[in-house]
């Protein structure tokens, strides 16, 4: 009778302390990690966004256009760099080499966003990867550009789009030809970027030479939604190539001259990805088309958000 | 209920008892309610005394800490009350008695050291200190209401000491949960009070206290996968931070066994360990255990954790068995624990009480052996300082594994390129073990390690090739700023590889933990380089030793 007590006794403490466990772990959201050390999805995902006009809550908040809102820039040369001669603006950096200021480079066509990564649109991947991110990415309104988000957040949302892409019915049929093709969504390369802003001219803004303040968001000290200032002038109609965020690349920081063959190269050295654009929170000097940024791959800042390109591998 | 009942012959050293029931013929059952009242008010003042201690800013600043402070203080205000009740009524009084025990005082001295100096080079001890004490608190009052309800005096002394801190020496639970502390503090005497058995002509307790609830509350959280509760691992793995750990261990090891003549079982159970290492190595060609032929934790447990003598055999060959069945224990669960995926530090826990059980046919066999003539005379070789003489072997055994390099040296379990090389050889067992090596630096954001990782289910040799994994562990490398891991990231159809970085470095050769945060670049290399990679010995112009 007296063992039956303490099985008893030892029975009802157990039982308390494993429903405890079990409510502080519902409480925290998570889970113990795994083999590998790594936490499993948060179980609380973003409250999904109210349905936006204009946006394909089917496709991820895609915007509800031709090609799902991304533009085809043609292949082509272009001219890449700065010259300090034309653009008195220019870094050091922008230039090609000590023997000419700028290079040619060869770009074969590529589909590119015509705005940045919405918020609503990066939301639809958190809540359907359940990819841990910093809340602060999810904290501003719909159509505000992702920020808060490091080099790998934006990858994973690309992988994650191109795979939402390529099953959903609902994709453009020439959309769909083209990822069965071998094309992958994934960031602009430095080349892709910079011919995407500025067209084969050489242009110092993305809507010519002279700085026009309705043309982009900079030095204002906020966010704009996506789109607000639109560019007819600029080469392939893209908004917001100047200012709003910095946008991540997928190119390592190299000097010039460019050359994507390189970007396995000096891989002891520190990583930096290229951003190009400038900010919200950027003078001038800092938002014109040749302008080169570099970051850590696990900085998340409220001024970096990143593009999409469909591009060939 | 009655008092106490068996009458106790004055020990040397024996105070008098406090609270007896006066017994003239003139006393009155009224006249002893000032006794009790006085005797309870011990279990009072500890009770106040951890209520008070849960007012410090680290008790009082989580909800769930203050809680179990609470929780136990209410526990034992029951407790106390009722019994006092319970005692009025039927007259009866309760004492203590006085009697200190070098076994106990002694131990705790030898168990205080190994914290001060842990503390000195693993902060968290020190911070510990006040849950330490109140674990202390609430044990006195625990044992001493335990012992008062089973109508029993309770022998106050520093019994408790070595229970708290040999339990403390090997699992707490974290702040969030350390009602489960106090549970299993009361676990470790209640099995001392209740589960019990003759042994040579006397009722005493079977397990090893603190051994019986550190496995029993072992066995439970391996069952339940909750290990992430405690601080077991880091336990387990920091005590390596105190430089020559292993010669401080066995300096105060030595004092235990000279005053407790337990020489035997930590010498079998060390020699056994040595020697089953030592074969497997012979037979895989790699180490069994990673950071050294007996991890810190472990030789800990061989001194202080299985070395009670109550708990275990008295004869000197008894002993030995006793000391080398702990050794294969260990080896044995180390292996187990390791096949069934739980943390391999409840090795050196969970044989403790299997090992108590065993005492009786330990005993059964030696006393067999001791009925044949030629193995009695082997047995009862009698010198006068046999202990000393088992002490100069053990001595000796210590220094001979010291010059060899299998305690505190440079063990090359802990060298990644060792491993790296086995796994490419395709010995028994190193690949499991690089990669389970290599997730452990990846977890603390190693980019290096991570980036191998990935490359590893990328490239599908040594694990199941799994994609997902693969771009988790290249992002992970990434945002640890290895650049090798970001461009793995963005195409992972082509693996890059890199050296380790001075960041990674700094993880992967802490040899358990050491903080290599503030060490120069050129001596960063050169212990790099001592560690058998390759790369720093180029970068230093050194040839690999």
């Amino acid at each position: 009778m007296r063992l039956l007590a303490v099985f008893v006794a030892a029975a009802l403490i157990f039982v308390g302390v494993w429903l405890d466990y079990r409510s502080q772990m519902a409480r925290a959201g998570s889970q113990p990690l795994d083999a590998e050390g790594i936490a499993p999805a948060p179980a609380e995902s973003p409250a999904p966004a109210p349905e936006l006009t204009g946006y394909r809550a089917d496709l991820g908040h895609l915007p509800d256009a031709p090609l799902l809102g991304f533009v085809e820039v043609p292949e082509g040369p272009f001219l890449m760099g700065s010259d300090p001669g034309i653009d008195t603006l220019a870094y050091d950096v922008e230039r090609w080499s000590a023997a000419q200021p700028q290079g040619v480079v060869d770009v074969p066509a590529f589909l590119v966003g015509r705005s940045e990564v919405t918020v609503a649109q990066f939301a639809a991947f958190v809540e359907a990867a359940g990819r841990e991110v910093d809340p602060q990415a999810l904290a501003e309104p719909p159509l505000h550009p992702v920020s808060f988000v490091s080099w790998p957040d934006a990858l994973a949302y690309c992988r994650w789009l191109e795979e939402l892409l390529r099953e959903s019915p609902a994709t453009p049929a020439e959309l769909r030809a083209l990822l069965a093709d071998g094309w992958r969504v994934t960031l602009p390369s430095e080349a892709q970027w910079e011919k995407a802003a500025r067209g084969g001219d050489g242009r110092i803004f993305p809507w010519g030479n002279e700085l026009r303040r309705d043309k982009a968001n900079f030095a204002t000290g906020r966010l704009a939604p996506v789109g607000e200032m639109a560019c007819t002038e600029c080469p392939y109609g893209l908004s917001d190539m100047s200012g709003n965020v910095w946008e991540w690349t997928r190119s390592p920081w190299q000097p010039y001259p460019y050359d994507e063959a390189d970007d396995r190269e000096g891989l002891e050295s520190d990583p930096l990805w290229v951003m190009r654009g400038g900010s919200f929170a950027d003078p001038v000097r800092n938002v014109r088309a040749a302008i080169r940024g570099a970051a850590g791959p696990d900085v998340r800042r409220q001024f970096i958000g990143f593009r999409m390109v469909i591009a060939r591998r | 209920m009655a008092t106490s009942r068996r009458k106790r012959t004055p020990r040397p050293g024996a105070t008098p008892p406090l609270g007896r029931r006066p017994s003239g013929p003139g006393a009155k059952l009224g006249s002893q309610a000032p006794d009790l009242r006085r005797v309870f008010l011990f279990p009072l003042v500890l009770t106040l005394g951890l209520l008070l201690l849960s007012l410090a800013p680290r008790v009082a600043d989580n909800a769930r800490l203050t809680f179990a402070f609470l929780a136990a203080v209410a526990g034992l205000l029951v407790w106390q009350g009722v019994l006092f009740a319970r005692l009025s009524r039927a007259g009866a009084t309760r004492g203590f008695r006085v009697v200190l025990r070098p076994q106990h005082y002694l131990q705790a001295l030898v168990q205080l050291t190994v914290f001060a100096v842990w503390g000195w080079y693993w902060r968290p001890v020190y911070d510990f200190a006040g849950l330490l004490l109140a674990q202390l608190i609430f044990a006195y009052a625990f044992d001493m209401l335990l012992a008062w309800s089973r109508g029993e005096r309770y022998v106050l002394g520093f019994g408790p000491f070595p229970i708290i801190f040999s339990t403390n020496l090997f699992l707490w639970f974290t702040d969030d949960w350390f009602y489960l502390q106090f549970l299993m503090v009361a676990a470790g005497f209640l099995g001392k009070a209740f589960v019990q058995w003759r042994r040579e002509g006397r009722r005493t307790h079977i397990f090893n206290p603190s051994a019986f609830s550190l496995g029993l509350f072992s066995l439970v959280l391996i069952a339940t996968g909750t290990s992430d509760l405690t601080w077991g691992q880091d336990i387990a793995t920091t005590l390596t931070f105190v430089p020559a750990i292993y010669l401080l261990l066995f300096g105060l090891g030595l004092v235990v066994m000279y005053f407790f003549r337990v020489t035997l079982v930590s010498g079998f159970a060390a020699a056994a360990l040595f020697g089953l290492s030592a074969l497997y190595a012979a037979a895989t060609g790699v180490p069994y255990f990673i950071d050294s032929e007996i991890p810190a934790a472990v030789f800990l447990g061989l001194h202080l954790l299985v070395t009670d003598p109550s708990t275990s055999p008295r004869t000197r060959t008894g002993k030995a068995i006793f000391g080398a069945l702990y050794g294969a224990g260990v080896f044995g669960l180390f292996w187990s624990l390791e096949a069934v995926g739980a943390p391999t530090f409840y090795d050196k826990l969970l044989c403790v009480p299997l090992l108590n059980l065993s005492v009786p046919l330990i005993d059964r066999f030696v006393r067999s052996l001791q009925s044949r003539p030629r193995i009695r005379r082997l047995t009862e070789v009698r010198w006068a300082t046999a202990n000393l003489v088992h002490m100069a072997v053990w001595t000796t055994f210590f220094a001979a594994m010291t010059a060899t390099g299998r305690t505190d040296g440079l063990h090359r379990g802990d060298m990644l390129p060792f491993w790296q090389e086995a796994c490419e050889e395709g010995r028994a067992g190193a690949c499991e073990r690089l990669v389970q090596i290599e997730a452990s630096y990846c977890a603390d954001n190693a980019g290096w390690a991570c980036n191998e990782l990935g490359a590893h289910y990328v490239e599908g040799r040594i694990v199941e090739p799994d994609a997902e994994l693969a771009l988790g562990f290249f992002a992970r490398a990434c945002e640890a700023q290895f650049q090798a891991g970001c461009v793995n990231l963005l195409d992972p159809s082509v693996v890059s590889r890199a050296p380790p970085r001075p960041l990674d470095l700094r993880l992967l050769l802490r040899q358990g933990g050491l903080n290599l945060i503030d060490m120069p670049e050129p001596a960063l290399y050169e212990r790099a380089c001592s560690h058998g990679w390759q790369f720093a010995c180029e970068r230093l112009g050194m040839e690999v030793r």
